[in-house]
Parts: C-alpha cells; sequence; structure tokens
C-alpha cells in the first residue's frame, strides 16, 4: 500500500515540495503583500501600491532595461558563438581549444563583474594602457562604460560569460544535428559556401538552441550580482530594483518591490507561454 | 594564422585569471601603472594566518557547497526516478524550469517571510535550504535522461532475477549511474559554490562566503584582498574542470548535461 502510495504519488509530492510549493508560496505571498491583505503595513484590501508604482516611469525604465540588457547579451553571444563554430566547426571538438573554452565557465558572476569593473572603468587597465598609448590624456577623458545608462559593462560582462557557453553548445549541436553531412549534401547538390551556411548550418543550429537562448535570455534579465556591481543607478536592472526597494528603511517601499517580483513572474511566465506558443508543434502520427 | 587565432585564443582566456592572480599579489597600484608598483606575499600569508577571515570563509563556503551537492544529487537522484517514470513527466519536467527561469534572488525576496517565521533567517541552515531549492530542480532535470527504457529493463531485470530495490540501487543503477551522478555533483558544487543573491539575502551577510567577501572587499575599495578572494572563488571551479576533463569525459561516453 505504502509503496504504491510512494510509487504513483512519491515522485510528484516530493517535485512540488521542492520545486513549486517555494514558488508557488513567495509568489502568493508577495502578491498578498502588494494588495495589502499582508504584512506589517497590512490595511486591508487596497490597490494603492501597484497604482503608484505602475504610474512610475521609472518602473518601466527598468523593466525595459532589463529586456534590452538581456536581449542585446544574447543576440551578440549568439552571433559571435555561431561565427566562431561555424568558421570551423571542428575546432572546439580539439582538446585545448575544447578546454579553453570551458575555462571562462569556472569564473563566478561576481568575480566577472569585479573584473570587467578593473578592467573598463575610469582608473581600470584599459584606460590605464589607452594613457600609455597616448589615446587620452587623463583618466577623465576615458569613457563611461561602468555604471552607464545604457549597461555597457553589464552586457559585456555577461557576453563574456555566455559566448564560452554558446560555443560549447553550438558544437554539441552541430555533432549531435551532424549538420556537417547536411552541408555537404548541400555542396553536392550546388550549394554555394554561403547558401549552406545560410540556409542549411545556421537554421539547422539555432533551431534546437532557440529553448536555451530563451531560458538564457530570461537568466540575463533577472541576473543580481553582475547589474549591482556594474549597473547605474538612475537605470537599474528588475532584481537590483527589487531588492533594493526591499531593503530601504521606509517600509513604504517593501510593497512596491512585492509588485515589482509579481509584475515580473507575470511577464516571465507571458514570455514562456509566447515561447511554448510560437515553437514548432510536435508531429502526432 | 591558425597559430595566431590559437594564441589570440589562449591570452583572451588566460587574461583575467592572471590578472586576479597578478592582483591577489600587488599593491601600490596608482594610476597609470599598467600593473602594481610592488609585489607581496602578504595577502596570501594573511589568509594563512587567518589574518582577513578568508580562511574562515573558504571552509564555510566549501562545507556549504559540499553539504548542498551531496543533498541536491541524492535527493534529485532518488525524486527523478520516481518523476521520470510518472505519467506526467513533461509536465513536472517542463515545470522544474521555473526556479531558474525566476531569478532566485527574487524568489528568495518572496520567501524571506518564510525564512522569518521559520526561525532560519540569517542561519547556514537556512541558506542551505535557499539553495536546496535551486539545486534540487536542476539535478532532476539533469538525471531526467537517466532513466531510459534501458534502465527501466535492467531494473526489471534484477527484480525478476529475484533481486530487491536495494539489491537494484546497490548492484545496478548506482554503478551504471556513477559518471552521471559524479558530474551532478560537480556542476550542482559550482551553482552553490557561485551563488550570491539568495545567500546574501537570506543570510543577511551572516553566512560569509566568499563571493559576499568579494563583494564587500569591493565596496570597500580593497581591490586586493577582493582579486585574492576572486582566486579562491576560482581556483576550486578549475580544479573541478580539470578533474572533469581528465576523468569524468572519459567515462562519460553516453551521458550530456541538460
Amino acid at each position: 500500500m505504502v509503496s504504491r502510495l510512494l510509487k504513483n504519488w512519491g515522485g510528484p509530492a516530493f517535485f512540488l515540495l521542492i520545486s513549486l510549493v517555494p514558488l508557488l508560496l513567495g509568489v502568493g505571498y508577495a502578491l498578498l503583500y502588494s494588495l495589502g491583505l499582508v504584512g506589517v503595513l497590512s490595511e486591508g484590501f487596497t490597490l494603492s501600491h501597484w497604482e503608484s508604482l505602475l504610474r512610475k516611469s521609472s518602473f518601466w525604465q527598468t523593466m525595459g532595461f532589463s529586456f534590452y540588457v538581456a536581449l542585446v547579451t544574447i543576440m551578440l553571444a549568439g552571433v559571435l558563438a555561431a561565427s566562431l563554430v561555424l568558421r570551423d566547426p571542428k575546432r572546439f571538438r580539439q582538446p585545448t581549444p575544447s578546454f579553453l573554452m570551458y575555462m571562462p565557465l569556472a569564473i563566478p558572476a561576481i568575480v566577472m563583474a569585479f573584473f570587467i569593473f578593473q578592467l573598463l572603468s575610469k582608473g581600470g587597465w584599459l584606460s590605464r594602457l589607452s594613457y600609455k598609448l597616448g589615446l587620452i590624456n587623463d583618466l577623465l577623458a576615458f569613457p563611461d562604460w561602468i555604471n552607464d545608462n545604457y549597461g555597457i559593462g553589464i552586457i559585456v560582462s555577461h557576453l563574456l560569460m555566455a559566448t564560452p557557453f554558446f560555443v560549447l553548445f553550438f558544437t554539441n549541436i552541430y555533432d549531435n544535428e551532424q549538420i556537417a553531412s547536411y552541408r555537404q549534401l548541400a555542396y553536392t547538390m550546388g550549394a554555394s559556401r554561403r547558401q549552406a551556411r545560410w540556409r542549411i548550418e545556421l537554421p539547422m543550429l539555432l533551431r534546437p538552441a532557440a529553448p536555451t537562448l530563451f531560458l538564457y535570455f530570461l537568466f540575463v534579465m533577472g541576473s543580481y550580482e553582475v547589474p549591482l556591481l556594474l549597473g547605474s543607478q538612475s537605470v537599474q536592472m528588475v532584481s537590483v530594483l527589487t531588492i533594493q526597494k526591499m531593503q530601504r528603511f521606509n517600509l513604504e517601499n517593501i510593497p512596491q518591490a512585492y509588485v515589482t517580483s509579481v509584475v515580473y513572474t507575470m511577464l516571465v511566465v507571458l514570455l514562456i507561454a509566447l515561447m511554448a506558443w510560437l515553437s514548432p508543434k510536435k508531429q502526432t502520427s | 594564422m591558425r597559430r595566431l587565432q590559437r594564441i589570440i585564443l589562449l591570452v583572451l582566456v588566460l587574461f583575467p585569471f592572471v590578472f586576479m592572480l597578478g592582483l591577489s599579489l600587488g599593491r601600490d597600484w596608482g594610476y597609470p601603472r599598467l600593473i602594481p608598483a610592488t609585489w607581496t606575499l602578504e595577502h596570501w600569508s594573511s589568509l594563512m594566518s587567518g589574518g582577513n577571515g578568508l580562511g574562515a570563509s573558504l571552509i564555510l563556503s566549501l562545507g556549504l557547497s559540499f553539504s548542498v551537492s551531496v543533498l541536491a544529487t541524492g535527493l534529485s537522484f532518488w525524486g527523478s526516478r520516481l518523476v521520470a517514470y510518472h505519467p506526467r513527466r513533461n509536465l513536472f519536467l517542463r515545470a522544474a524550469y521555473f526556479p531558474y527561469v525566476f531569478a532566485p534572488v527574487i524568489l528568495g525576496a518572496c520567501l524571506q517571510y518564510f525564512f522569518i517565521v521559520s526561525g532560519l533567517y540569517g542561519k547556514l541552515g537556512g541558506v542551505l535550504t535557499a539553495q536546496l531549492f535551486i539545486t534540487i530542480p536542476y539535478g532532476l532535470l539533469y538525471f531526467s535522461s537517466f532513466w531510459n527504457t534501458r534502465r527501466k529493463a535492467m531494473e526489471e531485470l534484477v527484480y525478476t532475477l529475484g533481486g530487491n530495490t536495494w539489491q537494484a540501487y546497490r548492484k545496478v543503477l548506482l554503478p551504471t549511474a556513477r559518471p552521471a551522478i559524479l558530474t551532478c555533483f560537480f556542476q550542482l558544487f559550482l551553482i552553490s559554490w557561485f551563488e550570491y543573491g539568495l545567500t546574501q539575502l537570506i543570510g543577511v551577510g551572516k553566512v560569509d562566503t566568499l563571493t559576499l567577501q568579494v563583494f564587500q572587499y569591493v565596496t570597500e575599495s580593497n581591490i586586493f584582498l577582493a582579486a585574492l578572494a576572486s582566486v579562491l572563488l576560482i581556483l576550486p571551479p578549475v580544479i573541478l574542470l580539470w578533474l572533469n576533463k581528465r576523468y569524468l569525459f572519459r567515462l562519460n561516453t553516453e551521458y550530456t548535461t541538460p
């Protein structure tokens, strides 16, 4: 009896307990708090926290900025990684280049952010090099690449972490999907090098990679430590804004932090639903 | 040309590692010097003597990541089998992506209240629990492809020959899963080792792991100690990577990561 129960419900129960219950509890509490139904400031149901936050242009700037950083990062990393793999697909199967691509994956995000800060800031290594080369005559002449409104430092940081990952990932797909043999077939049928690359290799590479590219996009959009260190105070990414609102001394900010969490959750669910809807359906025979 | 490309790749990849190591050994790095004016072992020797607290953080981080990865690997290996053979397998596996899709730090912020009422807020146990919330779903996804029809047939053969569940695990499933378990363990160790947001939020800065130390030294503008903490953070993953490449790549021929 017990073993049958465990067999039928053990897996789902365990899974729900670990994965979904914390998520649902967290988002549920955030929603109730944002509606004034729980928490130290609770005075009964109200939409005032939602109204005040959704009317702020800074909130929508945060959402837009997070979206922009994630999109630019994924597009640049995807293009860079795909061009590296397609240029010479065998290269990253060799032991040394493959190991070299794994090396940046050993760098935690916080360390990468620190490294980029030391590299790209006004007093950083590139600024020093530019000074030595006579390109600038003062550190203030070095461009603002850190804590700037375009998120250059954040994007470069994520790019350095994402590109090696996608090089390895695309190499794996190239092998698994046997793209080389399809390319050869295209050449046999008279396709040019350009046609083979754009009409055979690239679509065959990107189609199976799309879900991972999308998940990485969401990962960048919700990243915390990199924008915390390299982001600007005027335009923040969503995680940084949420935590800052939650940790301020003004208790009025806490419901707004929860509104941000709930809106972000809804946005992610919407994007996932859109992705699932757009992805090609499996043929049922 | 090919040789030149390889050298450029080598320099680009190794530069962050050399840069961090150089900073951890340096002092007096005034503008516009490209390298520190003085080279010293004082930061490393203070690590050995316990003067800067980094040694304690290193031990804490190692202990935490080791505990998280052992627990999460074991639980996800067991749980993944139950999920993998369930009729609603695909639904559960899709849902396992959600803890990643939501930013862990936002999840932590939403769960803060529950950690406070359960008395886990600001405690090592709280950080460990919070990290299990993100590592176990990863483990479930990782092991989901391990439980295929071949494993099921192998397991059923054990039962047909009179074996019980314990024997099936001990004699068949665990030995065949060894490379996958080791790889999963390494990956979960790294997820925990790299974790900053949840640890900072649920640990309230009291669970002083190396990632928190890096951030603290950066905000204090102590770049040399921040670099030392960074080197300590990079070192275990590089060793694991080397071990992974040396041993597991050979063993792990039929297995890929999720």
